[in-house]
């Protein structure tokens, strides 16, 4: 399997804080990897480590590499808001720009970029391929604030995609979504992989079984085991893996 | 004691499946019994233990069916339900072939054997010693001697062998028997298939248990 990213004794924290301890993994292209593991193993501090994001806490260090196509992020070359498009998020609560149309969403993130040609077919492509555009193309003008929360995610989803990322990292992507709104989601999510590289991370075990190839087990900042989604589930390695997925850790 | 919903269910199953494993001992062993001693009233109890064991598998199919739906479960408790309803499938197909062992009893009411039973009790005795050994292992949730199990089954194969050729010698020394010695020969069969699924068992309890597989033929 191909790998897209690459990290290599990553470690990382918040000033005398350590919470991810010696991560090496292999994150491969076109896949979708999941994290699990409880409140506090670091999961999300580590997808925040991937795009660059979790250097803007204050107080936050990192070290060891994180190599995209080969190449460490965080060489002193290279430049983070670059990265952080190549790397896209998508956050656990629906995050769209409130005082923004519809449109004005999807399209900053490419004016900023300089992407000021041809914004119109960008923003239709992008919510076509968050699976909105027909819910929202009569009313690209309006607020996102007056749609569902299925929907917000969505177009979070499709501001994600308009700066052409190659991966995209979902935090919790349906915690406050109803089932029909999160099976959209994981639909679109397997859609996406045949074109991006994604890697999630959930609480929701029946949520990795369902859409990821990988998976991955985090506990107290360190990755206990890693493998195939369906050996995971079905015969772990690890009795902490097992003990935490049948819901009989602590 | 059980803690949660998924653990009650589990030790449900696994009650029912000890029960239709015991069930289906002792269907072979009255349906060798049946024919052996030529007892009527024996055979029709293996129709009775057969019937029951068909209710028993399909109420374990809808338990386990409803703990997944349900409950869930993954790793070992997902392996132990799989296990379960393969295990509660050859639980019942053995308490089948024991009736046919019975059906086939029941052609003797009037009339003798061809020849005194030695060897197919033998195999019976031995089916019943590794279906205990089955049903101690998912007791126990431990894996079972497969070695045991093995040497068992290589045990029934070679009888069933002995018993196949002198069954053929029978029937070229008398050829108006030779139904009489099919009959046997069948019974010999479905006991030496009896054996396989036995073993067959043990190797899904390694696998529920320890998530290793293992091959026994």
């Amino acid at each position: 399997m191909e790998s897209k990213i690459e990290v290599v004794e990553l470690n990382a924290g918040f000033g005398s804080t350590h919470v991810l301890k010696n991560i090496s993994m292999s994150i491969p292209r076109n896949r979708v990897t999941a994290i699990i593991g409880p409140s506090g193993c670091g999961k999300s501090t580590f997808v925040r480590c991937l795009n660059r994001i979790h250097e803007l806490v204050p107080g936050a260090w990192v070290r060891g590499k994180v190599l995209l196509d080969g190449k460490n992020i965080y060489d002193s070359d290279v430049d983070p808001v670059d990265i952080r498009r190549r790397v896209g998020m998508v956050f656990q609560k629906p995050n769209p720009f409130p005082a923004m149309s519809i449109f004005d969403n999807i399209a900053y993130g490419p004016k900023i970029h300089g992407m000021k040609k041809g914004l119109e077919r960008i923003v239709e492509d992008s919510l076509r391929k968050a699976a909105l555009w027909d819910e929202v193309k009569h009313r690209l003008k309006d607020s996102p604030v007056s749609l569902s929360g299925g929907q917000q995610q969505r177009l979070c989803i499709a501001r994600a995609l308009a700066v052409e990322p190659e991966v995209i990292l979902f935090d919790e992507p349906c915690s406050a979504l109803d089932p029909v709104a999160t099976a959209k989601i994981e639909d679109l999510i397997l859609e996406l992989r045949e074109n991006y590289t994604i890697v999630i991370v959930t609480h929701n075990m029946q949520q990795a079984a369902r859409i990821a190839d990988y998976t991955a087990f985090f506990l107290m900042g360190e990755l206990i085991e890693y493998g195939e989604t369906a050996q995971i589930f079905e015969n772990p390695r690890d009795k902490r893996t097992e003990d935490y997925i049948t819901g009989r850790f602590g | 004691m059980p803690r949660t919903p998924l653990e009650r269910g589990m030790e449900k199953i696994r009650r029912e499946v000890i029960e239709l494993g015991g069930i289906a001992k002792q269907a072979v062993l009255l349906s060798v019994e049946a024919l052996k001693e030529r007892d009527m009233e024996k055979a029709s109890r293996v129709g009775e233990l057969e019937e029951k064991s068909d209710l028993l598998n399909l109420d374990i199919d809808e338990s386990a069916l409803k703990l997944m739906a349900l409950q869930q479960p993954v790793a070992r408790d997902l392996r132990f339900v799989n296990a379960m309803i393969k295990i509660s499938d050859n639980f019942e197909r053995i308490a089948d072939l024991a009736l046919k062992i019975a059906e086939i009893a029941q052609k003797y009411e009037e009339k003798e054997l061809l020849k005194p039973l030695i060897d197919i009790p033998r195999m019976a005795a031995t089916i019943a010693e590794m279906i205990d050994l089955d049903l101690e292992a998912i007791e126990r949730h431990e894996s079972p001697d497969t070695d045991k199990l093995v040497e068992m089954d290589d045990f029934l194969d070679d009888l069933y062998n002995q018993i196949y050729n002198e069954l053929i010698s029978y029937m070229l020394r008398d050829p108006r028997r030779i139904d009489d010695a099919t009959d046997l020969l069948f019974v010999a069969r479905y006991l030496e298939r009896i054996g396989d699924i036995a073993a067959k068992t043990g190797a899904r309890v390694v696998y529920m248990v320890e998530g290793r597989r293992v091959w026994v033929k």
